[in-house]
């Protein structure tokens, strides 16, 4: 069966959504049509506005709508402290932890020289005009533990050492609850030689 | 087209990229099988399970991967470790991800390459070891070129497959290797023939292992088209940023 343009067309752009292939679009389109057109006109209306407003922060790259986003605009946070991490989500969960009270830089990716992606692509241009202006007392590195995420973060750290800013890298070892049997070989390696004397 | 089993193959990631929610399409490099794609299924997001297997699914590790699959893209049953983790970092790392960019750029699929393979892990273990990462580089690229069929002799004029001259000039010819420089030509870059001779005596002076990097290079760019090699440019920052000339 063939349907008309519109069904086809919005059919066709639900599949920009991650996951959703051309079976699961033809379910949401239908579903909108047939019993939630009111939420499907708010989500056409809050599409709209998001890609509208929403732009990166001139200072982390994170996702905002102002210029300067809320976390680098707060006055109570330490703004001589960043912590560098791949992706708005990580920046969600490095908050939700409620360790972290510095600043942020997004760099939305990593290094992955096959992909094309080099320095350029994910802002480190900017994080080094960032390192010319403000004084930065620590870098945090909060790159994933990928192979991409290492490379990221070493070259990271020998922009920050030219720049004379002290560099740490977030520790990797055994999940909390987690059972020494079941970790992995090299995790259990880094959380050897990163051990800690017990004060 | 049969479905293929296979089971406990060595192998080295060599790329990955996201696919659908919790899955990665996986660029393995066998010995047997040669370069080869499998899609590895929830390997991503907050499950147990998930950690483990992407723990082990990271570049240079060695592996023992089973897959299964009738179509181009397999799928991957299993993974489990296949050895001690060769440690990598900085320069080591840019390195090895270079022979990783060469291997996607220049294998063709499915095209089993053991010695290659051998090559690949030998490599990777100087890399760990030596601090001449350059030579190490170049020796790999220059079998690879010969692994794929493109090799060309270091010590003969590939025209006139006369030996090398000290005091001769010569250029690169896809087709026939090292060629005499009749008369200097502009914008062709030309390579000494001491430099030459001294190369393929293993002696690798400053002068040397620089006429060998553009040799190889100029080798290689026939075969890459026109994208550049990203991780070159990764080099390249390190070495302006750490105040040495890129050569």
């Amino acid at each position: 069966m063939q349907f008309s343009p519109s069904i086809e067309q919005l059919i066709e752009a639900l599949r920009c959504l991650p996951g959703v292939g051309p079976k699961s679009a033809q379910r949401m389109a239908l579903h909108l049509l047939e019993r939630d057109r009111e939420g499907a006109i708010n989500l056409s209306q809050a599409l709209a506005d998001a890609m509208e407003r929403v732009q990166r922060c001139s200072r982390c790259r994170n996702f905002t709508e102002l210029d300067v986003c809320e976390i680098c605009s707060d006055p109570r946070r330490d703004n001589t402290t960043v912590c560098v991490v791949e992706t708005p989500g990580d920046v969600l969960a490095v908050e939700s932890s409620g360790s972290y009270r510095g600043l942020y830089f997004v760099l939305m990716g990593h290094l992955s020289p096959i992909d094309g992606i080099g320095p350029e692509e994910i802002g480190l241009d900017q994080f080094q005009q960032r390192l010319d202006q403000e004084s930065l007392t620590e870098v945090i590195l909060a790159t994933n533990p990928t192979v991409e995420g290492e490379a990221t973060a070493y070259y990271l750290t020998e922009m920050l050492h030219s720049a004379g800013v002290s560099v740490t890298r977030i520790a990797h070892g055994v999940p909390l609850g987690g059972e020494l049997e079941y970790v992995d070989g090299t995790t259990l390696a880094h959380a050897f030689s990163g051990r800690r004397a017990v004060e | 087209m049969q479905t293929q089993r296979v089971a406990l193959q060595p192998a080295h990631v060599l790329h990955q990229r996201d696919y659908r929610d919790s899955s990665r399409i996986v660029e393995l490099f066998c010995p047997d099988h040669g370069r080869l794609s499998v899609v590895a299924r929830g390997v991503r997001g907050a499950r147990k399970s998930a950690a483990g297997r992407a723990a082990l699914l990271q570049a240079f590790r060695p592996l023992l991967v089973s897959f299964s699959g009738r179509a181009e893209m397999k799928t991957l049953t299993a993974v489990e470790a296949g050895g001690p983790v060769v440690t990598l970092r900085g320069d080591r790392l840019y390195s090895a991800l270079y022979l990783n960019e060469l291997l996607v750029r220049l294998l063709h699929r499915h095209d089993p390459h053991p010695e290659l393979y051998a090559l690949y892990i030998d490599s990777l273990q100087q890399l760990a070891d030596t601090e001449v990462l350059d030579l190490v580089l170049r020796s790999f690229e220059y079998q690879l070129l010969e692994a794929l069929g493109y090799g060309f002799d270091l010590a003969s004029d590939g025209m006139i497959g006369e030996p090398l001259r000290e005091d001769g000039w010569y250029n690169f010819h896809a087709e026939h290797g090292l060629v005499e420089q009749r008369f200097a030509q502009s914008g062709v870059p030309a390579f000494s023939g001491a430099d030459l001779l001294a190369l393929q005596r293993q002696e690798f002076s400053p002068a040397v292992r620089d006429t060998a990097k553009r040799l190889m290079r100029e080798a290689l760019s026939g075969h890459l088209g026109e994208r550049p090699l990203h991780s070159r440019s990764l080099f390249q920052n390190a070495l302006r940023r750490s105040g040495a000339t890129p050569s």
